[in-house]
């Protein structure tokens, strides 16, 4: 199940992809102490002009399978719920209920 | 004679020539972790398992007859719905008066 948060958040990563690398630039510039004062700022000026989706904090994790986006189990990308339900389909290789 | 302050910073400076790395006694920040950093991008792209659309499926694959299940539930509810007479609106022939700005403006 995809939902309109899972496109947006492909959207973001798509235009992180895109924008990573002359964001990474005008950073270095911006966070450049030996640089001028004058082109730090301007530098500054470019990141803040960047559109929303360039930033890496816009991404968020969201489940795989469906699109939730709290209780996410980094490691396998699953909300806590599509997790049991794989892991009690045997889907997880490696992961069993833990019972003694 | 030079203090043991001066010296200390003159072998650093020799040590950074021969060894290629810059000298920055007064720990400057020049950015270059922004840049030495390697690249996040292509491994944010990669999260989602690529999924196929089943219409490309079935366009591809015409003679296999693959039945896309959930479309023809949708197809079968919206029947169902005109029955009761609860289906969507007809839509308007003539043009609506506009009422101000429509919807929330552009999303980037």
């Amino acid at each position: 199940m995809t939902n309109i948060r899972v496109l947006r958040d492909i959207a973001a990563r798509k235009g992180v992809k895109a924008h990573e690398v002359v964001r990474r630039a005008y950073l270095a510039c911006a966070r450049n102490q030996t640089l001028e004062p004058q082109i730090r700022y301007q530098a500054q000026l470019q990141l803040n002009n960047f559109g929303r989706y360039s930033r890496p904090t816009t991404v968020k994790n969201r489940c795989t399978i469906s699109g939730r986006g709290r209780g996410i189990i980094g490691e396998f990308g699953l909300s806590r719920y599509s997790f049991r339900m794989k892991a009690l389909a045997g889907e997880l290789p490696g992961v069993f209920k833990a019972s003694w | 004679m030079a203090s043991l302050k001066t010296k200390l910073q003159q072998l650093t400076k020799l040590q950074c020539a021969l060894f290629e790395t810059s000298y920055n006694p007064t720990s400057a920040r020049t950015g270059a972790k922004y840049l030495r950093a390697r690249l996040r991008g292509p491994a944010m792209v990669r999260y989602y398992p690529q999924r196929i659309p089943i219409q490309l499926v079935r366009a591809v694959a015409w003679d296999m007859n693959i039945v896309d299940s959930r479309e023809e539930q949708r197809v079968d509810d919206v029947v169902d719905l005109k029955k009761r007479g609860k289906g969507a609106p007809k839509k308007k022939k003539e043009k609506a008066e506009e009422k101000g700005k429509k919807g929330g403006g552009k999303k980037k």
